[in-house]
């Protein structure tokens, strides 16, 4: 798959890498079991460290959406990751916590902020 | 065997009264891309002069691959591919007599790699040297440094002349063959988006000194800008203060960690949080060495209330 990496944005470029991955996934264009390119050639490709792209795979896989077979490469894993729902929410806490503290920077309603949320929970949802 | 590539200990090199490198301390890890940043004058080429020989420091130690660079100058120099900051090489010979030249001193050369790289970069192999572009010279020192088999690269001003697809075919061969190699980069360059991308260490010199070596992760992970508006700024202070620019009644704070804190206080002084982001290595590197930041440059810390 192409990605593409911005390095003025200051956005860390392994989470660029991410980011991408998911929303590929998301968006269907990565099904499940295809494979990623190999750490070397993905960072060749995108002329980046390779240990940016090895920490890339890393945290895609500590979050379930891949899954690395010893020396085979890594591939797209079986859609819902197994978690415990403490730990699902655990993970989305920081960015929970940025949007409330965003909210209250701009004086939003709760109200508006869910609505925001379930907003884009739906546009996501009609494409699963 | 150090894990470190290169490794300084107060190393300086004085020139009548100029300390173009004073007391440097350089970690440079075993199998890092590392960018070694700094403004023009800053001490970067004496650095990489000192430790390649071509200069006797004056003061302080230096080892390369773990190398004395007073003792084992040999043995640095035969395990070390160098492209220098001013691309000289013979006039009079051309691309393939210099490739013919080289290669006897170096027992890891690869003709196969000469061949691949002559080809990729589009030299003009049967020119005389004296006679190429800026662009072509850059070119032939990189193919002699990059098929040594070298375990170090040092690279001053890397890209210096050459075009945007060549300089894009450089990194994907620097990336490929080199750093996937386990083998260390340590690159002085001015083009901060190119360190951004390849480099996992950087190293800010100013006046012959480090000012910050960390790495990249570091920056990315915890510096922050934050921007905050107040009628009248508050004095502040932390020790994570990297730098602060003030117009009119916006302040921006660059901060090296601890931002949520360091807005919290702001905010307790009765200043506007306006945004926490995430920086670029272009900002933290203008923080850092920008003269006219109203904090002392390179030394964070406190920031008087303005009169």
């Amino acid at each position: 798959m192409l990605l593409s990496i911005n390095t003025s944005s200051g956005l860390p470029v392994y989470l660029q890498i991410e980011g991408q991955v998911k929303q590929a996934i998301a968006a269907g264009a990565l099904t499940q079991g295809q494979a990623l390119l190999p750490v070397r050639r993905m960072a060749a490709e995108l002329r980046v460290n390779p240990n940016t792209v090895a920490k890339a795979y890393q945290n895609l896989e500590r979050d379930g959406v891949v899954r690395t077979v010893p020396g085979g490469g890594t591939y797209v894993a079986d859609s819902s990751p197994g978690l415990l729902k403490s730990e699902k929410l655990r993970r989305l806490r920081p960015l929970a916590h940025q949007l409330a503290v965003e909210s209250l920077q701009l004086r939003l309603p709760t109200g508006d902020v869910v609505k925001l949320v379930e907003g884009e929970l739906g546009g996501l949802g009609e494409k699963r | 065997m150090s894990d470190l590539a290169i490794h300084t200990q107060s190393l300086a090199k004085f020139f009548g009264k100029t300390r173009a490198v004073d007391g440097l301390d350089l970690r440079v890890p075993r199998g890092s891309v590392y960018g070694f940043l700094g403004r023009n004058g800053a001490g970067k080429t004496t650095t990489v002069k000192t430790l390649l020989g071509l200069l006797r420091p004056t003061a302080g130690s230096a080892q390369v691959l773990g190398y004395d660079i007073r003792r084992d100058l040999i043995a640095i120099l035969g395990r070390t591919g160098f492209v220098p900051e001013n691309k000289t090489l013979f006039d009079s010979l051309t691309p393939a007599q210099l490739v013919r030249f080289n290669r006897g001193y170096f027992p890891n050369w690869s003709d196969e790699l000469a061949a691949r790289y002559a080809e990729l970069f589009e030299i003009p192999m049967h020119v005389r040297f004296g006679k190429l572009s800026l662009g072509n010279k850059t070119k032939v020192c990189h193919l002699l440094a990059l098929c040594q088999g070298a375990e170090l690269l040092v690279l001053d001003e890397p890209s210096v002349g050459l075009d945007p697809v060549i300089t894009d075919l450089l990194l994907r061969v620097l990336v490929e063959d080199h750093v996937s190699e386990g083998r260390t980069v340590f690159l002085s360059s001015h083009q901060l988006a190119e360190v951004e991308r390849i480099a996992d260490w950087v190293g800010i010199i100013e006046n012959g000194k480090i000012l910050l070596e960390t790495r990249l992760e570091d920056i990315r992970q915890n510096y922050r800008l934050i921007r905050a508006a107040a009628e009248t700024a508050p004095s502040v202070s932390s020790p994570h203060l990297v730098a602060a620019k003030r117009l009119e009644n916006f302040w921006s704070y660059l901060v090296a960690r601890d931002a949520e804190d360091f807005a919290a206080m702001l905010r307790a002084k009765g200043m506007t949080i306006l945004e926490i982001l995430p920086v670029s290595l272009g900002e933290v590197f203008l923080g850092l060495t920008r003269k006219e930041v109203p904090c002392i440059s390179g030394k964070p810390g406190t920031i008087p209330a303005p009169a």
